[in-house]
């Protein structure tokens, strides 16, 4: 049989009680639990849809409800190529997450522009916005999409609940001049 | 039943005379008729309402930008198709790059409106009587015209592509 | 008895105050990051225009409100249909006389054409 039950974290067992820490329990919420918005623009877009499918599923990994506004999501997944014209809305839709949200930037035209070096092509989405995850790849196997988000989880589950109000994630903010 | 090259060539030298067609030829069959801009509204509001040709589908309108043509350099191709007998043929007009001015073909088609935008937007061509003529696909500040032959093929001041990796 | 029910009003107190505590406290102890941009509208990335309120049509208010009109009528049928038999001939006439006026209301909205929809 395989053992499907998730590790759980250190803490105090005891008959019918676990006692652990708040950050622990708060992490592995979150981490189960990402609802994405699939901010999915060319082909690495197809490939997020092969993986949102039943045979590569991302929904057994929490992200069941994929958001297409940032109100209600906790994971921008920017799949594709974005242009320079199309730069200001993927900054607004990042600007109006809330915190805690992360960036997985999927595939090579996200991370750095990909084969379109070009005029019109923005060479990289952490020119706008600041990226958590790099998946890269033209396009990534669905393999690899499922691995971005696994290390999302890792980020997600580490990540302390006060971190919005650090000074380091500030000082992140303002080298993007996102108030 | 597609209508003849010849028809077609007579009508149009009827219409504007001989002497304003520029070029007329048909490579891989396809009438190819050069006018002058000032033209063209006329010619292809004649061609689009002709009882019998109809050209009442314009398939395609783009520019084009030959730097060799002296005079002449900046151009748009416009393809119209007749539903009723199956004709397609081929206008073109050029314009001298200082004073790139072509009458809007929204006049006779709709369809016109956007295609003419992408072709200002990317060869800096100036449509007149264009409801609209802004920029359409690139960003609005942009100052020059991509498509225009005149640049070099790559970024000469890149800095943050290393050039052993893309193989230079 | 009335008190009988006191335990039905403590309950309905508590869980309305569960609410209203736990939204107080929630919204004055937790995080807090608004951002001119982030409070902006959702338009999809997109400056918004304007303001969304535009007049409806009254169609959908007329269709609404006869419905409700109706179906209170119906309510008020069913209990005498349930004593129909204890009611006898001056329950049935007085069921009639009821539903004749509201008839008459019905005859006049669909002469006036109301429940025409275009």
């Amino acid at each position: 049989m395989i053992d499907t039950n998730l590790p759980a974290p250190p803490g105090i067992e005891g008959q019918g009680f676990f006692a652990t820490a708040l950050d622990n329990v708060v992490g592995m919420a979150r981490k189960n639990s990402l609802w994405p918005l699939p901010f999915a623009t060319s082909c690495c877009g197809i490939e997020f849809m092969a993986t949102m499918g039943s045979h590569y599923d991302l929904a057994r990994f929490g992200s069941e409800r994929p958001s297409f506004s940032p109100r209600q999501a906790d994971l921008l997944m920017v799949m594709g190529t974005i242009a320079k014209k199309m730069g200001p809305v993927l900054r607004k839709t990042y600007e109006q997450m809330a915190e805690p949200r992360w960036v997985l930037s999927v595939g090579a035209c996200a991370c750095s522009g990909g084969i379109f070096d070009t005029y019109s092509v923005l060479q990289g989405i952490d020119r706008i916005i600041p990226v958590d995850v790099y998946v890269p790849g033209c396009p990534p196997r669905p393999e690899q999409i499922i691995e971005g988000l696994l290390k999302i989880q890792e980020l997600a589950q580490n990540e302390s609940t006060r971190r919005r109000d650090s000074e380091e994630y500030k000082a992140l903010l303002e080298s993007y001049s996102i108030q | 039943m597609p209508f003849s090259n010849e028809e077609i060539l007579g009508f149009v030298q009827h219409t504007i005379g001989e002497d304003n067609i520029i070029e007329a030829s048909e490579p891989h069959g396809l009438l190819t008729i050069e006018v002058k801009p000032e033209h063209l509204i006329v010619l292809v509001g004649r061609l689009k309402n002709h009882p019998d040709f109809q050209f009442t589908f314009m398939t395609d309108l783009c520019g084009m930008h030959i730097p060799e043509q002296i005079g002449r350099e900046l151009g748009v191709v416009y393809m119209f198709h007749s539903w009723a007998s199956n004709t397609l043929i081929r206008l073109k007009t050029f314009a001298p790059i200082e004073a790139p001015l072509i009458p809007s073909m929204t006049a006779h088609f709709n369809s016109a409106n956007w295609m003419e935008r992408e072709t200002y937007d990317f060869y800096g061509i100036i449509f007149q009587n264009h409801p609209n003529l802004v920029r359409i696909l690139n960003v609005d500040d942009m100052d020059y015209f991509p498509m225009r032959k005149e640049y070099p093929l790559e970024d000469q001041v890149r800095k943050d592509k290393v050039d052993e990796f893309f193989g230079r | 008895m009335p008190s009988d029910y006191l335990p039905v009003l403590v309950q309905l107190g508590l869980a309305v105050a569960f609410v209203v505590v736990t939204m107080i406290v929630t919204h004055s102890i937790g995080p807090k990051n608004r951002g001119k941009v982030k409070d902006e509208q959702w338009e999809c990335g997109v400056e918004s225009v304007g303001d969304a309120r535009a007049p409806i049509s009254v169609k959908y208010f007329l269709v609404a409100i006869l419905f409700v009109l109706f179906d209170v009528e119906i309510i008020f049928m069913y209990p005498w249909a349930v004593n129909f038999k204890s009611l006898g001939w001056l329950g049935f006439v007085e069921m009639l006389i009821f539903m004749g006026i509201l008839l008459g209301g019905f005859y006049y909205i669909i002469k006036k054409g109301v429940l025409n929809w275009d």
